[in-house]
């Protein structure tokens, strides 16, 4: 599991760094960016997990979020994986935005011809954070996630799959309930089949459903004018009522005026870092 | 004197030495004869050691070695001890007698002093009384020469005068030419018979007596008695009140007197100055006789003024009274209200009842830490506080004992009962003043109930800092822009509005409609519950799950910051950034009948 380094650029008394691996999961090369805190020179960091939503790579986030000054304050390790195997020559891969390339959807294929490469639930849950672990100086009790769209979605399903292995989750714009949706329909039909019962388990209104585990803290943000909330891409209200009913706490804020980009990401970034580092520096 | 007290000592110890070798010497001639025979037992009786079946001591009490070494080693100390006590009395004894010494020098100095004056001005009149007399009959003496010498001349011219004429009528006698000597003749002869017929004083024209002056020597005898007898004393000087001296009932007076008065006792009196003393008759006078030149005089009334004077009396007669003094008997001590003290984590305001009708000058508030060990914790005070309350710096995560003393010019009256302060958490109580007349409190101030029954308008009364619309009651936190935290319990129907406000926030309007208040509302709807971050009439839109039953507040005015919380599950609500530029104070309201319950005191969680 070799690492070589891509890039590598002072951000914040800290390093914003690319690195490239190749993945045993993906059987691919893949690029992740992590963002080393100054505190990581001389001490061992919690980590926080970014997951990215369709068609972004390793940079949107480290470009547009701006979430490098609050890590560096909080010295929290940032670790922002790609959103997909790339360059694996799988037939329509490159066919569509919101599937294939760009749109892994954070679960793992099991038919054909994606079951081999697509394995994005195994990669951000084992192998990423193992590589981490190991080469970075990470504290590896100490990790949440979050995610913007479908990287909130995959966020979502991560910490609700793996109750206690993720000390804080948030979100923001995530598409909620997959299987209700067109982009979710599309994905998980392509990826996991016909079968709508293998569907529920990357769904996260249906996993909120029968969650039991540590007591989970769940930050939403939410903008108004997004447009795939009025498209029902998202639907945010069917995750609060599952989460309602089995009193699982969110704080869900709808944000007057913001769109889903990632200028909405910028603007409340910092009350996500804050809220991860309530827990990871507890 | 302490030289030779520490010689004496030294001779102590040396004998004590010297006892010691000689045992020492005992103890090396037993050693050498147990050569032969080892000792093993020791006599009590006869105080040698000896063997277990010696002959020489068959009637006696022998002990084993150990216990005969430990019963003489405790008679040893037992000496020692008593030893020492002595040598602790023999010390106190002459350091009494160094004292008495001392005394007795002075007095006799004093004494010899005041022989040697007297004499002295003895002497002096005497002198003086010489001087006069020598000058008195100096002056005699030239003026009685002086008038004898007068005669004298007198006397020798008359004689001069006779002689001549005498010449004179021998030389007309001698006359042979007769008709001469008769023409001559009858002009002398006149002379002669007229001197002749004047008749000559031949006597002293001043008397030779001497003139004795009588001697007045009163003076001189009335000292020489005053040597052995005493003057009436002067006046005693009231000395001013000495800090500490009073309590709230007595007062410690002192004066002195003149160092040459002998005084028998004195008599002390003293009269309460009533404040309106235009109004009242002057108070009675009370009277002590007393020997010493100081006095406790008890029964008094706290925080009260007296003026007192004193007469000294000896044999010969009593002195005038002393000019008056004023002194001042110590305030009672305050009374602490528990209730009315608030906290914070490095701040407390502790407010009090003063205790006395009167004012008093000012208050002094002591606090030190309250530890198990109390003598690891030093008291501080803060002083010259002018009003019945107090904010006192103090350290957090700390308990602390407060007590308050009331001031006057006679000094600080006696601690009032403490109170307990913690600094673990916010500690405030309910502004019942500014509560809405439907909202009704606990006896213990913590709960708010806002009941069913709805009064009649016609029934309440507002003041102006009542709330008048919202059923609302305001907090009362410590004014210093600290850190606050606070709980309040809720039930799941109960719509409630709780923040914080400007002290002065509208009492006609609603909680978080206006820009002086911030809170979180909680409404119920039909279909679910709602929850709104209010300030200016504004929220944001935010969904919660789970319903917090318990909300934590937490309010940083150097951050900024007031911070809502789901506090059973540490689930941050909402968070409004804000610069205050007032006092705020927390805010509680009802919107519909229920309850909300107040807990203070507590520790921000650590993740806030």
């Amino acid at each position: 599991m070799a690492l070589t380094q891509v890039s590598s650029n002072k951000c914040s008394d800290g390093y914003q760094k690319v690195f490239e691996h190749d993945s045993s999961e993906l059987k691919c090369k893949m690029k992740f960016a992590i963002y080393l805190p100054p505190k990581a020179e001389s001490s061992k960091c919690p980590v926080f997990y970014w997951l990215s939503g369709l068609t972004c790579t390793e940079q949107n986030f480290i470009t547009k979020a701006g979430s490098q000054q609050a890590a560096s304050e909080h010295g929290i390790i940032i670790v922002a994986p790609d959103t997909s195997p790339r360059g694996c020559n799988i037939e329509g891969e490159e066919e569509s935005w919101d599937f294939g390339t760009g749109a892994g959807f954070y679960v793992n294929a099991t038919q054909e011809p994606w079951k081999t490469n697509y394995r994005m639930y195994s990669y951000v849950t084992e192998e990423l954070p193992r590589l981490i672990n190991s080469n970075f100086p990470a504290d590896p009790e100490k990790m949440s996630i979050s995610g913007h769209s479908m990287g909130g979605h995959g966020a979502l399903i991560c910490a609700l799959k793996n109750p206690g292995k993720y000390k804080a989750v948030s979100a923001f714009a995530p598409i909620c309930n997959p299987i209700q949706c067109a982009w979710g329909q599309k994905a998980f039909s392509g990826y996991l089949g016909s079968d709508k019962s293998t569907w529920e388990l990357y769904d996260a209104t249906v996993l909120a459903e029968s969650y039991s585990g540590p007591e989970l803290d769940i930050l939403i943000d939410q903008g108004r004018d997004d447009q795939f909330l009025s498209s029902s891409q998202l639907l945010p209200d069917n995750l609060i009522a599952a989460c309602s009913k089995k009193k699982i706490p969110v704080v869900f804020r709808l944000q007057q005026g913001y769109d889903h980009s990632y200028f909405f990401i910028f603007s409340f970034i910092n009350d996500h870092i804050k809220h991860h580092a309530k827990y990871l520096n507890a | 004197m302490e030289a030779y007290d520490a010689r004496s000592l030294c001779v102590i110890a040396e004998e004590l030495s010297e006892e010691d070798e000689a045992d020492d010497e005992e103890a090396f001639v037993m050693v050498q004869d147990s050569h032969t025979h080892t000792p093993d037992a020791f006599c009590s009786h006869c105080r040698v050691l000896t063997h277990s079946g010696a002959a020489a001591h068959t009637r006696h009490t022998l002990l084993a070695l150990g216990p005969a070494a430990q019963q003489i080693k405790e008679e040893l100390s037992h000496s020692r001890g008593k030893l020492s006590q002595k040598i602790v009395e023999m010390e106190n004894f002459a350091s009494n007698l160094e004292e008495i010494f001392i005394t007795v020098e002075e007095n006799f100095g004093r004494q010899e002093q005041n022989l040697e004056q007297h004499y002295n001005e003895v002497l002096q009149t005497l002198s003086q009384s010489h001087e006069t007399r020598a000058a008195a009959l100096g002056e005699q003496k030239s003026r009685a020469l002086e008038r004898l010498y007068g005669e004298l001349l007198c006397c020798g011219q008359t004689l001069d005068a006779s002689k001549q004429l005498i010449e004179r009528a021998q030389g007309v006698h001698r006359q042979r030419d007769q008709r001469a000597f008769l023409q001559a003749v009858m002009s002398i002869m006149k002379r002669v018979e007229q001197f002749s017929s004047k008749e000559v004083d031949l006597k002293l024209g001043m008397s030779l007596d001497f003139d004795v002056p009588t001697t007045d020597l009163s003076d001189v005898r009335q000292m020489m008695d005053s040597i052995n007898v005493l003057p009436a004393p002067s006046a005693p000087v009231m000395n001013p009140q000495i800090c500490n001296s009073a309590t709230d009932t007595s007062l410690h007076v002192c004066w002195s007197l003149f160092s040459d008065d002998t005084v028998e006792f004195y008599e002390l009196y003293w009269r309460l100055i009533s404040d309106d003393c235009t109004m009242e008759p002057l108070q009675d006078v009370s009277q002590l006789k007393v020997k010493e030149t100081h006095c406790t005089v008890s029964d008094l009334l706290p925080n009260a003024q007296y003026e007192l004077w004193v007469t000294a009396t000896n044999t010969t007669g009593i002195s005038p009274a002393s000019e008056r003094a004023v002194y001042m008997t110590v305030p009672s001590p305050p009374v602490i209200r528990p209730r009315q003290c608030v906290s914070s984590l490095d701040a407390a305001l502790i407010r009090w009842d003063s205790g006395n009708t009167n004012p008093v000058e000012s208050y002094t508030l002591e606090f030190r830490e309250s530890d198990t060990d109390r003598s690891n914790t030093a008291t501080e005070s803060v002083v010259a506080i002018p009003s019945c309350e107090c904010l006192v710096q103090l350290q957090p995560w700390k308990h602390y004992i407060i007590s308050v003393r009331a001031v006057n010019t006679g000094g600080p009256s006696d601690l009032s009962e403490p109170v307990d302060i913690s600094t673990a958490g916010t500690c405030f109580h309910l502004l019942e003043d500014t509560a809405h007349p439907s909202l009704s409190l606990s006896a213990d101030g913590l709960t708010m109930f806002y009941l069913d029954e709805d009064l009649p308008l016609s029934h309440m009364t507002f003041s102006d800092s009542t709330f008048a619309r919202c059923v609302a009651v305001l907090g009362d936190l410590v004014p210093i822009r600290g850190q606050y935290y606070w709980e309040i319990e809720v039930d799941e129907d109960t719509e409630y509005r709780v923040g914080v406000a400007y002290e002065d926030t509208q009492r006609n309007s609603y909680l978080g409609g206006n820009k002086t208040s911030w809170c979180m509302r909680h409404i119920v709807t039909p279909s679910r519950h709602k929850y709104e971050f209010l300030h200016n009439g504004w929220t944001p839109d935010v969904r919660i799950t789970v319903q917090p039953r318990l909300i934590g507040v937490f309010l940083d005015y150097g951050g900024g910051i007031l911070s809502f919380w789901n506090a059973a599950l540490r689930q941050h609500l909402h968070t409004f950034s804000c610069r205050f530029l007032h006092r705020v104070q927390p805010c509680f309201a009802l919107d519909n009948p229920g309850a909300l319950r107040l807990h203070t005191g507590l520790p921000a969680p650590p993740m806030i």
